[in-house]
Formats: C-alpha cells, sequence, structure tokens
C-alpha cells in the first residue's frame, strides 16, 4: 500500500527511476472527472482502508443510541441491576474500539491526503523538468505554482471527503436499517430527510461559490500588491510614494473584506438552513415517535434511541453536503491541474538521430551568422533583440515571444459566457502548443558541423552547446552548489572559475566561503554579483559550444577588462560565441560579426571592422545622432 | 592582492558524503515484534520533535533579516484591535450566545415531551410541546444566521485593520535598512504570514469565541438539567485536561514548523519552474527534481510529528469526550432507581454529552490556530520594532551645496569599506565615479544621498547634515537613482507622483514629456488612469526606465546620484535614453557611480575609488595625461 511521500515517476523519471508504465503514466486528461477519478485510483487501496477503519470508528454513534435504548428498556424502567450493568459494559466496550479506530482512521486520512498533495506538488515538478523553457511560454508561473501550492491540497481534501462519506454511507445505511426494522414509518422519514436536507441548500452553493471566487481573486490582488509594494520599497523610501501606494494598498483591502463579507452572509445563510432543516427533522422524527409510544408501538427505550440516531443522522447529512462542496472545488482544480497536466514537450527525438559531430563550426541559416570551430565569435548588433534570437536559435531554443495563456478569466464572468472565455482559453493554448510543435518538427537551420540540430538528440544538442543567457537564473543553495551545480568539480577547476569570471569577491563577501548561503535567485547578491556567479557556473560547464549573451552588462569596466580577458584565455581553442557591444570584449576577439535586420552584414576583427564598417562603428562607439532614431523605434513598441 | 579564495580549501566539501535530507533513523523498522516498533516509533517521535524544535527556535531568532517581536506584543496588538470595536464584539457574544442557548434548549424540551409520553400525556399537549420546540429552532436558525453574520463582519474588519496596519509599518521602515536588506523576508513575511495570521483572525478569533462560549453554556445546561448527571460526566470530561495541555503546548511549534516545510517546497518549486530555460540549459532537471523531493520527504517527517501529537491527544480526548455516555447510563440508572430522575432528564443528559463533544474539540483546534495565527503575527509586528536610523531636525539647508568630509563606513563591525573619503561637489558639474566593484563606489553613493549616515565623519547640505533631514526634503534635495526601475501596479500617474503625491496632471504630463514618454502614454485608452505594473499592460524596459526617470522630474532635486543607472539594461535602451536623461540630468549636480567608460568620459570630473579610498581624481584629459588606473582603462577601452 502507498505511503507519503509517494514515489512518482509521472512525466519525468530520474535516472535510477524505472520507466513508468501502465495506467499510472500520465494522468487523465480529457475531464476534470474523468482526473479526479485518475488521481484517486493512484491511491484507491489506501482509501478503501480508510473507509474500512471508518466504519469501526463510527461504532459508537451507530450502535450507542440503540444500546442505550435497550439500557433503558430492560435495565433502568424495570430496575434490573445486571441488564444495566451488561448494556453499559458493551457501550463502554464500544466506546473503546471507537476511540481506538478513530486514531488509525486518523493516521490514514493523513496518508491519503498527503499522498494527493506530495503526489500534485511531485508531479508539477516533474511537469517543469519535462517541460523545460516551453512551460513558461504558455502557462503564467503563477498558474504553474498555484497548482502546486492550493490545488494540490483540494485533491486531498477530496480524498479525505471521499473516505469519510463513505463511512458515512455506510453508518447512515446501519441506522436506517436499525431504525426500519424498528418502526418502518420512522425508518423511511429518516432515509428520506437525509437527501432532501442535502438539496435544500443546494441552491445556496452557486451564490456562496460565486462570492468566495470573487473573494479569492480579491485576496490574490492584494496579495501581489502587498507583494508588489515590498518589491518596490526601496524606491518609496527612496524618492516617495508610500502615501499612493499605501492608500491603493488600503483600498484594495477593504474590496477583499468586502467580497469576505458578502461570501460569509451567503456562509451564515448555509449554516442557518441547515440548523433549520435539521432542528425540524428532529422534532417531526421524536413527534412522530412519542406518538407511537403512545399506541403501544415502540417502547420509551427505542425512542430514546431514535432520538440518538435523529442527532447523529446530521453528521451523515453534513458530510454529504461537504462530499459536494468540496468536489465542486476539486473540479475547479482540476481543470487547472490539466491545462498544467496535458501539456506535452514540442520535441520529438528523430528516428533515426544523427550524433552531432566533434568537430565543425556551428552555422545560422537565418542570418548566416558562422562561428568556426576553436574560435571566440563576438556578435555585436544594434538591436539587442536580434542578438538574443540568435542565441536562442543556436542553442535550440524557442524563443520567448509569447504571450502566456492565463487560465483567469476575470471575476465579472459567469455560466456561459464563461464557460466560453475557458473554450477560448483552451483554443488559445493548443494554438501555442501547435506552433511549438511546428517549429521543432521542422528542420531547425542552425547546423554543427554540417549537422542540423533537429537531426540531433535534443539531450545531445544542450550537452554539447551552452547557452548562457539574461534569463539564467541561480538558485538557492551554497556558492558551491550556485558553482558547481553537478557536484563534479573538484576545488581547482571551481576556484579557476571563481577567478575566471572574477567573482572571487562574491566568495570572499559571503560567511563560509563555499559554504556560505545564496537566497533564492540569489537575492541579497548585487546584480553584478550574480551575473559572474553565473558566469562562472557556465564556464566550469566546460561546454564544448559556449553561447554567452552580454555576460558582463551588470559589471563595472574594470572588472569587464578583466573578465573579458580571461575568458578569452581560458575558452581559448574552443568554440565561443559572445554577445556584446563592449570595446573591451571586442578586442579579445578572433573573429567579430555585426548582425542587422536578422543579417550578418559584416565580418573582421574589431580593428578591421572599425576601419571598414561605418555600420560597425556606429554601433560600437556610440554614434550621438543615435538617440532621435532610437527613440522611434521605442514609441513604435509602446 | 591579498588572495580572496585563501580559505578555499577549509570551506570545500566532499558532497559524496552529505547526509540525507532524512536521516535514516527516521525511517520505520521493517520487520520487529509489537513492542520494538512501539520503542522505534516513540524513538522517531522524539527525534521528530528535536528537529521541529530547532526549526521553531530558528524562526523565531531569525540570524539574517527582519525582528520577531514577543508573544506580550502580540497579546497588546490584538487587544486594541478589539478596543475599537467594542460594538461589535458585544454583539457578536450576545447572538451567539443567544444561538448557543436556544440550541441547548431543544434537549430539554424534548425530554420534557418523553416525560409527557411516559406520563401519558394527552395527544395535544404533546402537539403543544412539539410546536414549540420548532418555534425554538427556527429561532436557533435565525441566531445562527445572524450571529454567522456579525462573526464574518468582525473577523473581515478585524483583519483588514491588522494587514492595513502591517503595510502602513512597512512603508515607514527605516531607508537605510530598507537599502541594505534583502525583500526576500519580508516578501514571505507579507504573503505567508500574512494569509496564516488572516486564517486566525478570520476564523480563529471568532470560532474560539463561539466554541468556548457553547462549551460554557452547554455544561451550564447540563448543571441545570441534573446535577447528579451532569458532575460525574464533567469530571471524567476534565481528566483529559492534562493531555490538552499537553498538546497545546507542543502542537504549535509542530505546525509551525510543518508550515515551514511547505514554504520551502514552495520556494524551490517556484526556483524550479522561474529558472526553466537555465535548469534545461544546465541538464539540471534531475538535481532540481532531486531538490523537490527532499524537501518534500522533510515535510513528510514535519507532519508525521504533529500527527503523532494528534493521535496522542485522540487516544485520550476520543476516550474522555465519549465515556459521558457510559457514564450517564449508569448513574442515571441509580438515580432513576432512586428516584432523583426522570427519563427524561436522562435524555436531555445524553443529549447534552452528545452536544458538548463537538464544541470542545473545535476549542482546541481553535486554540491550535490561534497559537500558530500568533507566531505569524510576531514575525509582522516584528517589522514594526525597527528602530528609526534617522531623528529629522528642523534646521532647512542652506543651499545646494554637498560636501562629504572624512568619511567612513562599515557594513560588519570593524570592516570599513571606506577610509576617510573627502570630497565637495562643485554645484551643477558630472562628477563620475569609477573603480572595481567591491572598491566602495556604491557606498560612497549611498552617504552622499543620504541613504546611510557615515561612521566618522559628515556629509552635509547647505550646512546641514543630510540624515538629519526629515525624508521629504531630502528627497527633493538629493536622490539615489539606482538600476532597480521597478514599475509599480498601479495608475501610470500612481508611477509618477512618488515624490509628490499632489502634483497636478500637467505636472505629470511635462515630466513625461521631459523624458519623451508623453506620445506613447497618450496612446493608452486610459492615459495616466492606465493601469500598469506586473499583471497590467506590460511596458518594454525602455519605457519602464523612462517612467523612473520621469518621477525624478517630479521631485526635482537638485542632485542626483546615478548608481549604475543604465547598466542593466540593453546598450540600445541606454542610448535611447539619453535623450530622457540629460533632459533629468539638465542643471542638476550629477554624482554617476559609473560602469561603462564613456560616462566618465563625459564628465566634468572622474573620481577613480579604490580600496575605499579616492586614488585619482580629476578630469578626464587630466587623468589621462596622468598615466594612472583610469588612464590604462581608457586604452583599453578605446584601443
Amino acid at each position: 500500500m502507498r505511503d507519503f511521500p509517494p514515489v512518482i515517476t509521472t512525466f519525468y523519471a530520474r535516472s535510477g527511476d524505472g520507466p513508468t508504465t501502465g495506467p499510472l503514466a500520465a494522468p487523465d486528461t480529457r475531464t476534470p472527472f474523468r482526473f479526479l477519478l485518475w488521481t484517486l485510483r493512484l491511491q484507491w487501496p489506501v482509501i478503501l482502508t480508510t473507509t474500512f477503519l471508518g466504519m469501526f470508528w463510527q461504532l459508537p454513534p451507530m450502535a450507542g443510541p440503540w444500546i442505550f435504548g435497550r439500557a433503558v428498556d430492560e435495565g433502568i424502567v424495570p430496575g434490573d441491576v445486571s441488564k444495566t450493568l451488561q448494556w453499559g459494559a458493551v457501550l463502554l466496550a464500544v466506546t473503546m474500539v471507537g476511540a481506538l479506530f478513530g486514531i488509525l482512521m486518523h493516521t490514514f486520512i493523513v496518508r491519503t491526503w498527503l499522498i494527493a498533495l506530495y503526489g500534485t506538488i511531485k508531479m508539477v515538478t516533474r511537469k517543469a523538468a519535462q517541460m523545460g523553457h516551453v512551460l513558461p511560454r504558455r502557462t503564467p508561473t503563477g498558474e504553474v505554482l498555484s497548482v502546486a501550492g492550493s490545488d494540490s491540497d483540494e485533491f486531498g481534501a477530496l480524498t479525505e471527503i471521499l473516505a469519510r462519506t463513505w463511512t458515512q454511507l455506510v453508518a447512515y445505511l446501519v441506522v436506517a436499517f436499525i431504525v426500519l426494522s424498528t418502526s418502518l414509518e420512522l425508518g423511511v422519514l429518516l432515509l428520506v430527510a437525509a437527501p432532501v436536507l442535502v438539496g435544500a441548500a443546494y441552491p445556496l452553493l452557486k451564490p456562496l461559490h460565486r462570492r468566495q471566487e470573487i473573494e479569492r481573486s480579491r485576496n490574490s490582488d492584494l496579495t501581489s500588491l502587498a507583494t508588489d509594494i515590498v518589491a518596490g520599497l526601496r524606491i518609496l523610501r527612496g524618492i516617495g510614494g508610500e502615501r499612493t501606494f499605501g492608500s491603493n494598498y488600503a483600498a484594495q483591502s477593504q474590496l477583499a473584506r468586502q467580497a469576505g463579507q458578502s461570501a460569509g452572509i451567503w456562509q451564515a445563510a448555509i449554516e442557518a438552513v441547515g440548523v433549520l432543516f435539521s432542528g425540524v427533522f428532529v422534532v417531526l422524527l421524536v413527534w412522530l415517535g412519542t406518538r407511537q409510544v403512545i399506541s403501544g408501538d415502540l417502547t420509551i427505550g427505542q425512542l430514546i434511541s431514535f432520538l440518538g440516531y435523529a442527532l447523529f443522522m446530521i453528521y451523515p447529512i453534513q458530510t454529504f453536503f461537504e462530499f459536494a462542496q468540496k468536489l465542486t472545488r476539486a473540479s475547479v482544480s482540476a481543470r487547472k491541474a490539466i491545462a498544467i497536466f496535458e501539456q506535452r514537450p514540442p520535441w520529438q527525438d528523430p528516428a533515426q538521430p544523427v550524433g552531432l559531430p566533434v568537430h565543425g563550426d556551428l552555422a545560422d541559416e537565418q542570418t548566416g551568422f558562422v562561428a568556426h570551430e576553436g574560435q571566440l565569435t563576438i556578435v555585436v548588433s544594434a538591436v539587442p533583440e536580434d542578438t538574443s534570437a540568435l542565441a536562442d536559435r543556436l542553442g535550440r531554443y524557442l524563443s520567448p515571444d509569447t504571450e502566456p495563456v492565463s487560465q483567469d478569466i476575470g471575476e465579472g464572468l459567469k455560466g456561459r459566457a464563461a464557460r466560453r472565455a475557458r473554450e477560448q482559453r483552451a483554443i488559445d493554448r493548443a494554438r501555442l502548443a501547435e506552433l511549438d510543435e511546428e517549429r521543432a518538427r521542422a528542420a531547425w537551420g542552425v547546423t554543427l558541423g554540417g549537422v542540423d540540430l533537429a537531426a540531433a538528440r535534443l539531450a545531445d544538442v544542450r550537452r554539447r552547446i551552452l547557452v548562457s543567457d539574461a534569463t539564467s537564473q541561480l538558485f538557492a543553495g551554497t556558492l558551491q552548489d550556485a558553482v558547481d551545480p553537478h557536484a563534479r568539480l573538484t576545488r581547482e577547476e571551481a576556484e579557476e572559475a571563481l577567478r575566471v569570471a572574477n567573482a572571487e569577491d562574491v566568495y570572499d563577501a559571503l560567511p563560509g566561503g563555499w559554504q556560505g548561503r545564496i537566497d533564492e535567485r540569489g537575492r541579497g547578491l548585487s546584480g553584478g554579483q550574480r551575473q559572474r556567479v553565473v558566469l562562472a557556473r557556465a564556464l566550469a560547464q566546460d561546454a564544448d559550444v559556449l553561447v554567452l549573451v552580454e555576460p558582463t552588462s551588470a559589471v563595472d569596466a574594470h572588472t569587464e577588462a578583466r573578465i573579458a580577458e580571461r575568458v578569452a584565455d581560458v575558452r581559448r581553442g574552443r568554440t565561443t560565441v559572445v554577445t556584446t557591444v563592449s570595446p573591451l570584449w571586442l578586442h579579445h576577439a578572433d573573429r567579430v560579426v555585426l548582425v542587422q535586420d536578422n543579417r550578418a552584414i559584416a565580418e573582421g576583427t574589431h580593428e578591421d571592422l572599425l576601419l571598414d564598417s561605418p555600420d560597425y562603428r556606429r554601433v560600437v562607439t556610440r554614434a550621438m545622432d543615435a538617440n532621435a532614431e532610437t527613440r522611434e523605434e521605442v514609441d513604435d513598441r509602446g | 592582492m591579498v588572495d580572496l579564495l585563501a580559505t578555499s580549501p577549509d570551506t570545500w566539501r566532499d558532497r559524496a558524503t552529505e547526509p540525507p535530507a532524512v536521516p535514516h533513523e527516521l525511517e520505520p523498522p521493517r520487520e520487529g515484534s509489537f513492542t520494538d516498533r512501539v520503542t522505534a516509533l516513540r524513538r522517531r517521535h522524539s527525534l521528530r520533535e528535536r528537529r521541529a524544535l530547532e526549526n521553531y527556535a530558528q524562526s523565531r531568532k531569525p540570524e539574517r533579516g527582519w525582528p520577531v517581536a514577543d508573544n506580550q506584543a502580540v497579546l497588546h496588538f490584538l487587544r486594541a484591535l478589539l478596543r475599537d470595536r467594542k460594538r461589535t464584539f458585544v454583539l457578536l457574544v450576545v447572538l451567539n450566545g443567544m444561538a448557543a442557548a436556544t440550541g441547548l434548549v431543544v434537549p430539554r424540551l424534548l425530554g420534557a415531551l418523553i416525560n409527557r409520553t411516559v406520563a401519558g400525556d394527552a395527544a395535544s399537549s404533546l402537539n403543544a410541546l412539539a410546536v414549540l420546540v420548532v418555534v425554538v429552532v427556527v429561532a436557533q436558525a435565525g441566531f445562527t444566521f445572524l450571529a454567522q453574520r456579525t462573526s464574518t463582519v468582525f473577523g473581515q474588519d478585524l483583519l483588514s485593520s491588522a494587514r492595513e496596519y502591517i503595510v502602513r509599518t512597512i512603508l515607514q521602515l527605516p531607508l537605510g535598512r530598507v537599502e541594505s536588506a534583502s525583500s526576500g523576508d519580508l516578501v514571505t513575511r507579507v504573503t505567508r504570514d500574512v494569509g496564516t495570521m488572516s486564517r486566525s483572525v478570520q476564523y480563529g478569533v471568532p470560532m474560539s469565541i463561539i466554541s468556548g462560549l457553547t462549551v460554557v453554556l452547554s455544561i451550564i445546561a447540563m448543571l441545570l438539567n441534573s446535577l447528579v448527571l451532569a458532575v460525574p460526566s464533567l469530571m471524567v470530561i476534565a481528566l483529559a485536561y492534562p493531555q490538552v495541555r499537553r498538546y497545546l503546548r507542543k502542537a504549535p511549534k509542530g505546525y509551525i514548523n510543518e508550515g515551514a516545510t511547505y514554504s520551502r517546497i514552495n520556494s524551490t518549486l517556484t526556483e524550479t519552474v522561474e529558472g526553466a530555460r537555465t535548469v534545461e540549459a544546465l541538464g539540471l532537471a534531475d538535481r532540481r527534481v532531486g531538490a523537490g523531493d527532499d524537501d518534500i520527504a522533510v515535510s513528510a517527517q514535519a507532519e508525521r510529528y504533529t500527527m503523532t501529537l494528534r493521535n496522542l491527544l485522540f487516544a485520550v480526548i476520543d476516550v474522555a469526550f465519549n465515556l459521558p455516555r457510559v457514564v450517564t447510563l449508569l448513574v442515571g440508572a441509580w438515580g432513576y432507581h432512586e428516584g432523583w430522575v426522570s427519563l427524561g432528564q436522562i435524555t436531555a443528559a445524553v443529549l447534552y454529552v452528545e452536544a458538548l463533544s463537538g464544541p470542545l474539540d473545535r476549542l482546541v483546534g481553535e486554540v491550535d490556530r490561534l497559537q500558530v495565527g500568533a507566531a505569524s503575527t510576531s514575525r509582522l509586528l516584528g517589522i514594526a520594532q525597527v528602530p528609526p536610523d534617522r531623528t529629522p531636525g528642523t534646521q532647512l539647508p542652506d543651499g545646494p551645496d554637498l560636501v562629504g568630509s572624512d568619511l567612513r563606513f562599515a557594513y560588519r563591525e570593524g570592516h570599513d569599506v571606506l577610509h576617510g573619503v573627502d570630497l565637495t561637489l562643485d554645484t551643477g558639474e558630472r562628477l563620475a565615479i569609477v573603480g572595481p566593484s567591491g572598491s566602495g563606489k556604491s557606498t560612497l553613493g549611498r552617504l552622499l544621498s543620504g541613504i546611510n549616515g557615515p561612521r566618522t565623519g559628515s556629509v552635509t547640505i547647505g550646512d546641514v547634515e543630510l540624515v538629519e533631514l526629515p525624508l521629504e526634503t531630502l528627497r527633493t534635495e538629493v536622490a539615489l537613482v539606482t538600476q532597480e526601475h521597478h514599475v509599480f501596479k498601479g495608475s501610470v500617474r500612481d508611477n509618477i507622483i512618488l515624490a509628490r503625491e499632489d502634483s497636478s496632471d500637467e505636472a505629470v504630463w511635462d515630466a513625461l514629456r521631459a523624458v519623451g514618454s508623453d506620445d506613447w502614454v497618450e496612446r493608452f485608452p486610459a492615459g495616466l488612469d492606465t493601469q500598469i505594473g506586473s499583471g497590467n499592460t506590460q511596458l518594454t524596459p525602455a519605457q519602464a526606465q523612462q517612467i523612473a526617470l520621469a518621477r525624478l522630474i517630479i521631485a526635482d532635486p537638485h542632485t542626483l546620484v546615478l548608481d549604475e543607472a543604465t547598466s542593466l539594461i540593453d546598450p540600445r535602451t541606454a542610448r535611447t535614453l539619453e535623450g530622457s536623461m540629460n533632459a533629468l540630468l539638465e542643471g542638476r549636480t550629477v554624482v554617476a557611480i559609473a560602469h561603462r567608460l564613456h560616462t566618465a568620459h563625459d564628465a566634468d570630473r572622474i573620481a577613480v575609488v579604490i580600496d575605499g579610498r579616492i586614488v585619482e581624481l580629476g578630469s578626464h584629459h587630466e587623468l589621462v595625461a596622468q598615466g594612472g588606473e583610469y588612464a590604462a582603462l581608457w586604452r583599453a577601452w578605446t584601443s
């Protein structure tokens, strides 16, 4: 039987994990309902066991009133001490069994909940690992994270309520049987009342959910406002604006309060309706019971049992109610999860992959750019987007030129309009996926040693060509982890990497040296420090082909000069491409290529190009008249 | 030159020997007798407890980051919040009391119904009593609605005040601390801690009041129904008290530890998703998946700890809360035999003990939740305990002359990064500061702009110490322009008027025009009211930078300190912005902490800072002629 944390190999198997086969290989993403069924099927033995244990846990409320009634009829009323003690002992035993199984059931409920919760988080992590840079192209990061952060909990809640619902259903039927066999009339009342009670509050659920949805969305806006204030706090305290943003926050906080209150009113109505209906039901039951006692069909002990059951029946009813609520919420969560889980990587390794040759130039058809083997080639362009697009192509990355499709359709829509909006989003998402697949299927247009990158395995491309671009990120951990994430460098190699990237001061600044902690995304380090650690990490990978995009844009001239010299030195004889316009780099280049309008229009050494190409001169030694011209371009983008 | 990597051999670790995320001792044994297993479980439980306590202690006394307040402060805060809402609070108690009380009348009436049935009363009297019960039930439903409504209004109101207070506090944090501290801890506090506090304020406070009230009223109702039946049952329930207390002492720490493991899971996953491209490029997928699994394994241990705590609690309360049924039966039989209690009283007593266990359970849960909420609240209130870093005086500067003399500054005690720097700015001049990273040039910029006060020496503007100026005045005298060009969530106007929040729209348009942004802002349908920032209309990096510059035009300080202002944006936008930048710099004194040499080239004077001292100071031509550090760099740049 599964335990938590569960072993998950869906979407991505770590080396050492066996490949996943069978129904667990991938979730059923056809509909939210099927998805939920799939998550439940992952652990049905656990849920079944929980249900089984739950039946014993429910023994006291199930059998208690009956025992009590017998004790009244056989012991108390006739004054039979031994009978009273006998039934008292049975009641004690039942209570103890209930307590013991209560603990067991709790243990299993935690287990099933956490299997679902941890399982979902693990699947999201594996989905991210499987999709790589393609995932943020299609889905906003926040939505990926919220599947792991909050939807996972809904799935856990569903497994719990499912087990409890089964338990309560059984208890309900057992009690119904006891009651029916005592009195047909009252038994029927009990059986009929439960569904009626669940149904009665149902119309109130929809408006409640809509309001809860609004409350959730306003609260998340509120959180992002607070995060935004913290992110810009230096500006707010440095330049001002505390009043404006303080009151913006307060206004949103009041909106969230109103939404919470109006949801709360519906919640209150639902509670009140629950109290009313179950109360009336109890009275009705007792009243009918007294009539039967008078007519002699029922003993007084039996009536007292009925009372106990009438009170108890509230719990199954509430549980069924809760089940309906949680199922709805889990379905909403399932829809969000499906939007992530149904995505597939666009790449498909060719049927007969060609190994990338060890020797040869790296060439891009679209621009005509060529990086010769073993040389340091620097790409210069007036438009940085061109060079970063080129770098993406060289590494076989899809450019981040798409707007991710959000699942969030806003708070105003409901009913058919909401469904239409959701369908539209699904279509948009599918279109993005198709676009990616089309690009991934076709010849890529970049060759290494004459072999198109699409003809080789993607893993092979990644191993051979390393592109370190502006989005390169540091991860939380020690400095040692940051420079040597694979744990395969010697200390000397790591030191060398730090020296080449001129990042020794980061080592010195962190208490604990190599074991010094780097915060998430390298927060706490300055921009320049971050950039140099990223560079050290890229250099230490020792890739055959290394592409560095603006590697020193946040570094001062002194340091840049040192880095350029050392990188040129350490990469001597290996294919290296750097995009920059800094002269401090340029005169270390074996070859400089000027890219304009997506064409390589000039190439040569820095000195030659300075002499021969006015375009080049204008880009490198910043031309004073560039202002007016480029400002127009910015306007076009706005 | 010192070798900065001198300690490298001591701090480098062989990671093959690293301990696993979860020690092997925490894995349950596969076989063994029942007693062996129980012993092993106890061992694991105490090990888990130790881990939880360590983490908890760490969260109370963070090594880095912002302080944490004590429990006293939390109580004080809560009392102040309640004091402001006395009326709603009283209403909440009264309405919930009424709801509980009406609910408690029902069993008594049902008991009476049974007594009358036994006594053989006429059907009509039974019917009348039944109708009365229905009336009471309707009243109970009505009170429940009103009580719940009041609770929501109360909880939501309490919550909004609390969170607005926190954000106000954050907006008053000392400038020097804000500039130096990492924002990560603060982000966690405004997201996770506000969330935890919300749950406890919004539900925990009203619910514990309601449950407590219900428990008290139920006990009273029980005693009123029959002392003989009530007292033994209550005594049995009281037996659970020591275990409940033990649980309540330990559990919150367990839950706080648990919460920390979840935020760890979340931040690791966030990094994996946001850094997807990096993960893919470096082939880190296996590592990231492994890191996520490790976080989950640690979290599972935290869950197992609290699960065992709960099981230990349940073992006691499940018995103690259910045993009264047996007690009532036996005592009832005896009392009935002796003629002290009626069947109706026994019935009502059973109904009461059944009804008592729910609120009791809830009360334990809510106190739990309140304690966890209190821990988060103490972290939030800790923000308010950061002492102010300056006491503004009343003296206003006499003229714009900025003079720094004998400046020394240390981030860590005994580690001065500046060693007695003297610098006098000429009004209207452009001074470039160049130097390698770590030389202290950024620190100098922060002292010159009044972000931090110097350890020794002074920075004055018009003969007044910068740190003695009120912030509102300081901002209009000198401003530090950093590489951060954060665009706030809000309107274009909100994003620009920061320094002078009462600026007119004309002033805003003037500023936009000056930096060359008027035409693209005009093209927004909502103009200045267009919502920008994360989640709204996206700006290009150049536009974001222009917005940042327009803010400064509005602030209109006579002196600007530019720190790497254009360094993090691409070279082309840097050039695009030159026009916008020039508009801003026009007529002001400018100190530029330069990464790019062309900035230095254009300056009136250049200060070369190395190892916390100004080693060269003069115009470009003077320094090139001098043949020192700057000259060498310039040659490399232009060759």
